[in-house]
């Protein structure tokens, strides 16, 4: 048992790779074995990263070196910087690894249905799988040459993913012009990492952090860093791929993407928290990421009030969302050398902001899943088309009124609270800050109000007469994300005692992130 | 476990939400209980009053379509729009410049 304990993320990297390679085996034994293989490896995955998260909540941070003699040899033979590959899981990465897997749980048990009218699922089980394990790879690497490796390994999969209907050439110029900018977003980290390397003879994240003094290469691979991955989290006005991809991938792989775009988010706070936190000097970047938040925000959702097409409605909203997790993130980095601040309110907008990532990932998700199930059902993702859908499809109608009260941010659903942490904590800088996400929040009420209204209500359309609830595995998925979302709402204390609070302090807390690798070892 | 969260500023306390509505949805039912006690479904009292026209078949025809939808807002913000869906090009070549531009400016802010 303590074994198997010790070896948890690195089982939560090989599962899904092995998943992944293995995929076109299961599928030579038929559709079920393939379906079987497909879910029971993101079961697992997500048991891993439960166990791991319930390691990290009991000890403390987990270091994994791979290649070592021991596990947790990060410095062997009296080095002074680790040299192997190093996985390094504090409460944040432990966070997001749990929520990622349920993500890619969620798509897969959606997925397993949705998808059986085509063929390709060999491929397709494949990609998705290596898209998880590049996820989770983002999130628990130990160092920066790794999260390249990830990034990469997530973006070449999603290319894949987002033009797997390559039939439609809407999908296929989706997926070009997300591995155009997804390319030089990479190419972008892979620089700064060279900055950092060369600076430092280390790509470990705790090795750089312990020296990191702020000269002009490291404010260069800062601006590298921050501009990618803040693209590849959708911010305004790098948000552009966002509805393009998310609206033509496969449902059950946009429900993934969701959280594929969070691990960028959380490389983004790695990156200001952990790899420089203070040194960071001037309020430049602080700024810089509370004005993207607002752009975000306020563009994201009054473009969704616009769109009729389903999946680019949320995909708006999804850009839109992303802006309160900066604004809370921009927050607290802005009184982060100010410990009498940090203790009045930018802890609270941290926790504001790790809470909404976690929230939106969930419900995000979840209505993913519904507009791919109205998709799936009625044929087309055109508002439009669709109306009195309610009274056919009255599952996924209440799935759809969970996720959608809880994105709007009303009471009690999970996303009012995030939202509440994030407007007291961002007003104590400016009262205008609230005032332009609570304008958002309204917006997006308002946008989903019409989506219920045009698709679920009003009087039944001639075309849809023979439209049928979807199948089981579906709701299935939608349900699983679903509970979480009422979990979260109904134990908001227990969710931010146990995820969220731990989740902000480690990312405050730089010297046991440094200490964990650089603390001598065994 | 339970007990409410303190943001600082205020607090928040889901059950006190859901006494909220579970008194709102007592007061709905008991009022609703008040109603007529004459109605009947299934009857002509349930028939749609369209203007005092037959109505149509298919619920397309009397339903607002999406697009048409939040019409009095986006009209009063014609000029924000116009500009809004003519910046979202769809051009790749403008995506990457966008990202260029935000190095740009950050670059301008954090190494002056």
């Amino acid at each position: 048992m303590t074994i198997w304990r010790e070896h948890l993320p690195a089982l939560l990297l090989a599962l899904p790779l092995l998943g992944a390679f293995a995929a076109p085996v299961a599928g030579h034994f038929g559709s079920r074995a393939r379906n079987v293989w497909f879910v029971s490896i993101t079961a697992l995955t997500a048991l891993v990263a439960w166990g791991l998260w319930q390691q990290v909540s009991a000890s403390g941070i987990v270091v994994y070196v791979m290649g070592a003699e021991h596990s947790r040899l990060t410095l062997p033979s009296g080095m002074a910087l680790p040299v192997r590959i190093l996985l390094e899981v504090d409460a944040m990465s432990a966070l997001m690894a749990f929520m990622g897997a349920i993500a890619a749980l969620a798509g897969a048990l959606f997925s397993v249905r949705s998808m059986e009218r085509f063929s390709g699922l060999d491929q397709f089980v494949a990609l998705y799988l290596l898209l998880t394990a590049g996820m989770l790879g983002m999130e628990i690497t130990g160092d920066l040459f790794n999260f390249f490796v990830f990034l990469e390994i997530a973006s070449v999969a999603s290319c894949g993913l987002v033009a797997f209907w390559r039939d439609r050439p809407e999908a296929v110029e989706a997926s070009f012009k997300y591995m155009l900018l997804s390319t030089v977003g990479a190419l972008m980290v892979l620089v700064a990492v060279a900055f950092f390397y060369g600076r430092y003879n280390t790509v470990a994240m705790a090795g750089v952090a312990s020296h990191l003094q702020l000269g002009l290469a490291e404010k260069a691979a800062l601006v590298f860093l921050v501009s990618a991955l803040a693209m590849k989290c959708g911010t305004v006005p790098m948000h552009m791929w966002t509805p393009d991809a998310y609206a033509e991938a496969p449902a059950g792989v946009t429900c993934l993407l969701v959280a594929v775009s969070q691990a960028a988010l959380y490389g983004l706070f790695r990156v200001c928290f952990t790899l420089y936190g203070a040194s960071l000097g001037s309020s430049a970047v602080a700024w810089a990421l509370i004005i993207m938040g607002l752009l975000s925000m306020f563009i994201g959702v009054t473009m969704a009030v616009i769109q009729k097409d389903v999946k680019r409605l949320m995909a708006y909203h999804s850009v839109s969302q992303v802006g309160y997790m900066l604004l809370g993130m921009g927050v607290a980095l802005l009184v982060l050398s100010d410990p009498q601040k940090m203790a009045a309110y930018g802890a609270m907008a941290l926790q504001g902001a790790v809470y909404h990532l976690f929230n939106y990932t969930m419900y995000k998700g979840l209505l993913f899943l519904v507009a791919g199930a109205l998709a799936y059902a009625a044929g087309s993702r055109n508002l439009n088309d669709l109306g009195g859908l309610g009274r056919r499809m009255p599952q996924t109608a209440a799935l759809f009124v969970i996720a959608a009260a809880a994105i709007a941010g009303l009471p009690p659903f999970n996303g009012f609270v995030s939202k509440l942490m994030i407007y007291e904590s961002s007003f104590a800088v400016h009262p205008l800050l609230p005032v332009v996400a609570m304008v958002t929040s309204m917006l997006t009420l308002a946008s989903f109000v019409k989506v219920f209204q045009t698709a679920f209500l009003g009087p039944e359309k001639a075309a849809l007469r023979e439209v049928q609830e979807v199948p089981g595995f579906m709701r299935g998925g939608m349900a699983l994300l679903a509970v979480v979302v009422l979990v979260l709402s109904l134990f908001p204390t227990w969710s931010v005692g146990s995820f969220v609070e731990p989740a902000a302090r480690a990312l405050m807390d730089r010297a046991a992130y440094v200490g964990a690798v650089l603390g001598g070892g065994l | 476990m339970w007990s409410l969260i303190d943001t600082g500023f205020g607090f928040w306390d889901v059950y006190a939400w859901i006494a909220f509505f579970l008194l709102a949805g007592g007061g709905f039912f008991y009022l609703r209980s008040q109603g007529r006690k004459d109605y009947r479904r299934g009857t002509d009292q349930d028939d749609i009053f369209y203007g005092g026209n037959p109505v149509p078949e298919d619920g397309e025809e009397i339903t607002v379509p999406a697009s048409s939808a939040y019409w009095g807002f986006t009209r009063a913000l014609e000029g924000w729009y116009k500009g809004l869906t003519a910046w979202h090009s769809g051009m790749a070549t403008e995506y990457l410049g966008y990202m260029v531009l935000v190095m740009g400016l950050l670059a301008l802010a954090v190494v002056r």
